[in-house]
């Protein structure tokens, strides 16, 4: 795993970063909308995974199989040349727990 | 592969109108083998060959058994049989759970099913039950859809229209199997069926419309809970560096599971019907599966007439 890191730590486009979803409802509806409209701004590649679980983090149906609930950690992996601007956005919704609560 | 018994309790729970009789604690216990046996010989003493890393599943004829032999003589041979550490036991018919299996199952950290299945078909169904929780499983991104008993995967990168194709398909009276996300799992016959992530199931999201119910739109026919991947269908913005097939000839094909799936590879261009190029995909490759290859069929006529001329 940490040799996985440091490889894609090699590549400036590729980011990865574990987000823990705090919001009370988790990755429900509303805040999957926010997190693919979110994603959806920027042209790099973004998956999250889950237990194994890899979908795309533009698709909303995606997202919510990944019935991500409070506490769960989601796996962020952005490749592309504006993949640090995607990732902090999203790191930035999550942390703000979708403006909800 | 290991399926825990509670998965296989939650799973079978309607089919086999099953439910727990005894050893909630043990629920974790994990079955290493998909196939089921009837312990009888192993109650009367037999061990040799006792399928032990199986579902024990107790019907008739091994509670008649269990019920002619004497008090002490019963306590025995249960025991015997819970020392070869089992994973579950079954009892079929809905009948009552001896008392002795009950304590040892404790003893023994063993789960006790019942269900009110007769034991020839419980053992029938929770085969099948088994073989889909050992099943092989992956998920893709992709929209599958049943166009006219043939399966069909979208995929392409986010936003290229797999959904509007596939709901001008469910327009068109094809049937939905899985928006965006498509679990696949690989049969014991070496198919590999398509369904979908079953909290999303049905629904479907179109961009500037938001999250629709597929069958309450369109009907109980506009949906079906799986299906078995024949092709898969990728989409992609027009490229070059991309070659389209042109003639036909070339057959791509994707290994999913370990089975060989036939892939087309279709450009999206503004304008252009993708539902109904996808249509016409499904057909032919049906019609290929018939026996009769359009392009093969057409450049064999061509051949035929210029060596006619030619000479």
């Amino acid at each position: 795993m940490t040799k996985k890191h440091n490889a894609q730590a090699a590549d400036p486009r590729v980011v990865v970063k574990d987000l823990t979803i705090t919001n009370r409802f988790g990755i429900h509806a509303r805040p999957a909308a926010l997190f693919v409209r979110t994603a959806s701004r920027f042209t790099c590649d973004i998956e999250v995974e889950k237990d194994g679980s890899t979908v795309s983090a533009k698709s909303i149906m995606g997202l919510l199989t990944l019935e991500g609930s409070q506490g769960t950690i989601l796996r962020i992996r952005a490749k592309g040349d504006d993949a640090r601007e995607a990732v902090a956005a999203l790191q930035e919704l999550v942390e703000k727990k979708f403006y909800e609560d | 592969m290991a399926v825990t018994v509670a998965q296989f309790l939650e799973a079978g729970r309607d089919p086999l109108a099953l439910e727990l009789a005894a050893g909630k604690r043990h629920l974790r216990k994990t079955i290493h083998e998909e196939a089921l046996n009837r312990p009888g010989l192993a109650l009367a003493g037999f061990f040799q060959y006792f399928a032990h890393r199986r579902i024990q599943v107790f019907g008739l004829a091994e509670s008649a058994y269990l019920k002619s032999l004497s008090g002490t003589e019963r306590q025995t041979r249960i025991r015997q049989f819970f020392e070869k550490q089992i994973p579950c036991v079954v009892v079929t018919r809905g009948r009552h759970v001896f008392p002795e299996i009950e304590q040892l199952a404790e003893k023994f950290r063993v789960p006790v099913l019942k269900s009110a299945l007769i034991t020839s078909r419980f053992i029938n169904e929770a085969t099948i039950i088994m073989e889909n929780l050992t099943a092989p499983e992956m998920r893709m991104q992709g929209t599958m859809v049943d166009i006219m008993g043939i399966g069909v995967a979208l995929e392409g990168s986010p936003g290229i229209g797999k959904s509007e194709t596939a709901l001008t398909l469910i327009e068109r009276g094809h049937s939905l199997v899985a928006d965006d996300i498509t679990v696949l799992r690989r049969d014991s016959s070496g198919r590999v069926i398509g369904s979908a992530v079953p909290i999303t199931r049905y629904h479907m999201e179109i961009r500037g419309l938001g999250i629709i119910h597929v069958p309450s739109l369109f009907g109980v026919a506009s949906v079906r809970p799986e299906m078995r991947l024949d092709v898969i269908v990728r989409l992609h913005r027009p490229d070059p560096r991309i070659e389209d097939d042109r003639t036909g000839f070339a057959q791509q094909s994707r290994e999913v599971l370990g089975v060989k799936i036939p892939v087309i590879t279709l450009p999206v261009a503004a304008g252009r019907d993708l539902a109904h190029v996808v249509e016409v995909a499904a057909l032919n490759l049906r019609l290929k599966q018939l026996g009769h290859d359009a392009a093969k069929e057409l450049d064999e006529k061509l051949m035929a007439t210029l060596a006619r001329r030619g000479g």
